[in-house]
């Protein structure tokens, strides 16, 4: 001990503050390490999925093109577009005549028709690996 | 005792979050080993829209998106509600804004009605509280007890306790609430801050406040607020969608504010078109098809908005946030010069027109640095960190510096700990000998970022010697650094053979001052290139001269397995070669050249050798000289008296 003699309960109580701070660092350790791994995953699907949204705006282009010029072509383009994406893990979400689920959808509009139906899709929505990256835009019936 | 240290303990183990409980959107953040982090919702974004379904239970993002199928039920700015009486004019207006009924509850206050049931504000807030625990939860792996909740400077008690009352019907318990504009620069680290004088700007998605603050050892007086609560970037972003509107039918003669869904797509673009223009000068903006013509065929939206021109539809929203900043500034009794530091806060505050007017107004420039959609939560989860005693006295990770290495061959500098180390932290590498029989090596201990040894700071040296007699690059010489958390660095080397060891113990390799690093670094990127060049031509003299001592290895080797003719080619080469290594001035291009011509000849006696299937097992051809193993100096025999360091065998 050094010149000073400090109290033993000072100390004891010193102890127990390192002490749980210690094990505070050591559970914040483990729960990083934890996470680290889930981030790892989740990182490799989220750069992919801002990517594949940037795509997706193209995608409604060409849809919208095709609505109006109905050319097969461009048809043949567009499916090979959603090979693509569907081989990455991309997948519609099926919206149209359902009931409004607002976790796959967004409502923008409510028109005449069964309430709570979708009676439209104003905008397709996707998920990647079973998550939303878009919800649908949709309309929906609001009864009456 | 016992009694305090197991209260003690309970308030350690459980983290205390910070929540920044917005009118448009909220934030949750939490000290994390030291440092504030922002808490992703499940939805993978960093902040939640402060937006409540009742009934069925929805919040956020969620609630948002079924928020014009259910009008009625759906609630959001509710912060505007809180702890306001009905009679409030706040109330009134809010009313007249919001979908959702507003009524008198009990006492008089304000309270929303939803499918016939009355909720109180808290209990609406209180919901957006719950995602916020749980969102924590999920991200920390943990229960979460205890928040740290953030309010504008102008609340009242009663706003405040209906604040806290929210906190609690989420289940948690509200350490604090602290004002936003003090949440934020807590972020800034500005408590440590004297008797100074500073404004906080916060623009956000549907409010403006400007609050004037003093601090005074860690307590920070409000001294005014001011603002315009129904002022902030939703409405920066229908100015956009009103010029694109004009200008598209000033074109083509429709207004597209009267199709509904291509009003959501101008919506979407003009939102886009603004965040864009916070980093570039111009953007485009194209939805296709997004009309019919009056003759049914296709209209297309493409056009240009440049920075200039959004700037100039934005102006007089900008200059209205001025107005405020002028009243408050009165009301503080203060002038534009008192005032230190100006924090920037909410979205908004992205637009270099803002920034920019900010600027002028003070005369100074604004701190930004810190996203301004977050950094009210993050000072909120520091305040939360200082409460629950992570943030006091917290074990202060120190890092190294300037990396730390030692002088190898040819007077380079290999580095061992790279700069910006957390310690404690540890590294060891082997290193070999240099010349043949060397039965000693110096192990020189650099500080710095330059690659040559000389202009490196030497922190010590030290001999190990007792080497047993061997072939240059035989011996296994470990060279362990250790930095404890106090900065002592410990070098080591040990002989792998003998086990021999030999220490030196410098203090100090941590504690730089901020300038000695600068200056460091400083330098480093001067020499950058001549440095390069330097480390080049040592690197290429090292490796001519491993080739040299390799061919001739081969040659003894081989012995007459080789023919004569090829032997004296390989000679003639090595004499070149070695001539060359001669010259002091030699250029890296020179070496390089000589090299490659020796290398070629014995590559020829290597297939030869094959070829002739004689092959041994020490002597077998080198097609070029080991890059990581280099050589001895040219003058062999000087060289073996002085020690030396070899390089890296690893």
């Amino acid at each position: 001990m050094g010149k000073k003699k400090i109290k033993k309960p000072v100390l004891e109580e010193k102890l127990v503050e390192l002490e749980h701070k210690w094990k505070r660092a050591l559970a914040d350790y483990a729960n990083l390490e934890k996470r680290v791994a889930k981030e790892k995953e989740d990182f490799v699907n989220f750069s992919k999925g801002t990517l594949i949204i940037k795509m997706l705006a193209v995608l409604d282009d060409l849809e919208r093109c095709q609505r109006h010029l109905k050319d097969e072509g461009l048809n043949l383009s567009i499916k090979r577009f959603k090979e693509v994406l569907k081989s990455e893990g991309v997948e519609e979400i099926e919206a149209l005549g359902g009931d409004f689920d607002p976790k796959l959808m967004e409502a923008v509009e409510v028109t005449k028709g069964f309430k709570n139906k979708v009676l439209e899709v104003a905008l397709k929505g996707y998920l990647l690996n079973n998550k939303v990256i878009r919800p649908a835009k949709v309309k929906v019936g609001g009864g009456k | 005792m016992a009694e305090e240290n197991k209260k003690r303990k309970e308030k350690i183990m459980s983290k205390i979050i910070g929540i920044d409980l917005g009118t448009t959107n909220s934030c949750v953040a939490v000290m994390e080993a030291g440092k504030a982090k922002v808490i992703p919702s499940a939805e993978g974004k960093n902040t939640i829209p402060s937006a409540v379904e009742p009934v069925k239970n929805l919040v956020g993002e969620v609630a948002k998106r079924q928020m014009v199928l259910n009008p009625e039920n759906t609630i959001y700015s509710v912060k505007r509600l809180m702890g306001r009486r009905f009679s409030d004019s706040e109330v009134k207006k809010t009313q007249k804004m919001v979908s959702y009924k507003v009524k008198e509850g009990k006492e008089g206050m304000a309270v929303v009605e939803v499918n016939g049931k009355d909720y109180t504000p808290q209990e609406i807030s209180a919901k957006i509280l719950a995602k916020c625990k749980a969102d924590a939860e999920a991200f920390l792996g943990e229960k979460v007890e205890q928040a740290v909740i953030t309010v504008p400077a102008y609340f009242d008690d009663a706003q405040r306790q209906a604040t806290k009352q929210a906190g609690e019907i989420a289940g948690l318990k509200v350490e604090r609430i602290i004002n936003e504009p003090t949440a934020a620069s807590l972020a800034y680290g500005l408590e440590k801050k004297s008797g100074e004088t500073i404004a906080v700007y916060d623009l956000g998605g549907g409010t403006f406040d400007i609050s004037i603050l003093e601090i005074g050892d860690g307590v920070f007086e409000v001294k005014a607020t001011n603002g315009d609560t129904h002022l902030g970037g939703d409405d920066f972003d229908e100015k956009i969608v009103d010029w694109i509107a004009e200008e598209f039918k000033k074109d083509n003669g429709v207004d597209l504010r009267e199709d509904k869904q291509a009003l959501q797509r101008v919506r979407d673009a003009a939102e886009k078109a603004k965040i864009e223009l916070s980093s570039t000068q111009e953007t485009d903006i194209n939805q296709p098809y997004i009309t019919q013509g009056k003759g049914g065929q296709p209209l297309h939206l493409s056009m240009k908005l440049s920075r200039a021109k959004l700037e100039q539809l934005v102006a007089d929203l900008v200059e209205e946030t001025m107005k405020p900043v002028e009243s408050c500034l009165k009301d503080a009794k203060i002038k534009t010069t008192d005032i230190k530091e100006i924090i920037m806060v909410g979205g908004m505050t992205r637009m270099p027109k803002v920034k920019q007017t900010v600027k002028d107004f003070f005369n100074k420039e604004p701190n930004h640095s810190v996203n301004p959609d977050e950094v009210v939560a993050i000072g909120a989860a520091i305040q939360g960190g200082v409460l629950g005693g992570e943030v006091k006295d917290v074990l202060l990770l120190d890092v190294t510096p300037l990396t730390l290495g030692i002088e190898t061959l040819g007077s380079v500098r290999t580095p061992l700990i790279e700069r910006n180390t957390t310690v404690p932290a540890s590294k060891s590498q082997i290193f070999s000998t240099a010349a043949d029989n060397q039965t000693q090596v110096e192990i020189n201990v650099l500080q710095g970022e330059r690659p040559m040894a000389a202009d490196n700071k030497s922190l010590g040296r030290f001999v190990l010697d007792g080497i047993p007699p061997a072939s240059r690059g035989v011996p296994q010489i470990e060279v362990a650094f250790d930095i404890d958390a106090n900065g002592i660095l410990t070098v080591k080397a040990q002989d792998k053979a003998t086990n021999k060891e030999q220490k030196i113990t410098i203090k100090g390799a941590v504690g730089l001052s901020d300038e000695e690093v600068k200056t460091a670094q400083a330098e480093a990127e001067k020499h950058a290139e001549e440095d390069r060049k330097k480390k080049e031509k040592v690197e290429a003299r090292n490796q001519a001269d491993n080739l040299v001592f390799t061919a001739e290895k081969t040659l003894k080797d081989a012995g007459d397995k080789v023919k004569k003719e090829d032997k004296e080619k390989v000679e003639a080469e090595i004499k070149n070669l070695k001539e060359v290594l001669g010259k002091e001035e030699a250029s890296k291009e020179e070496l390089e050249e000589a090299s490659k011509k020796l290398s070629d000849e014995l590559q020829k006696i290597g297939a030869a050798m094959y070829q002739a299937q004689q092959q041994q097992a020490q002597g077998g051809p080198q097609q070029e000289a080991p890059s990581k193993k280099k050589g001895k100096k040219e003058d062999k025999t000087k060289d073996k008296e002085k020690a030396e360091e070899g390089e890296v065998v690893e």
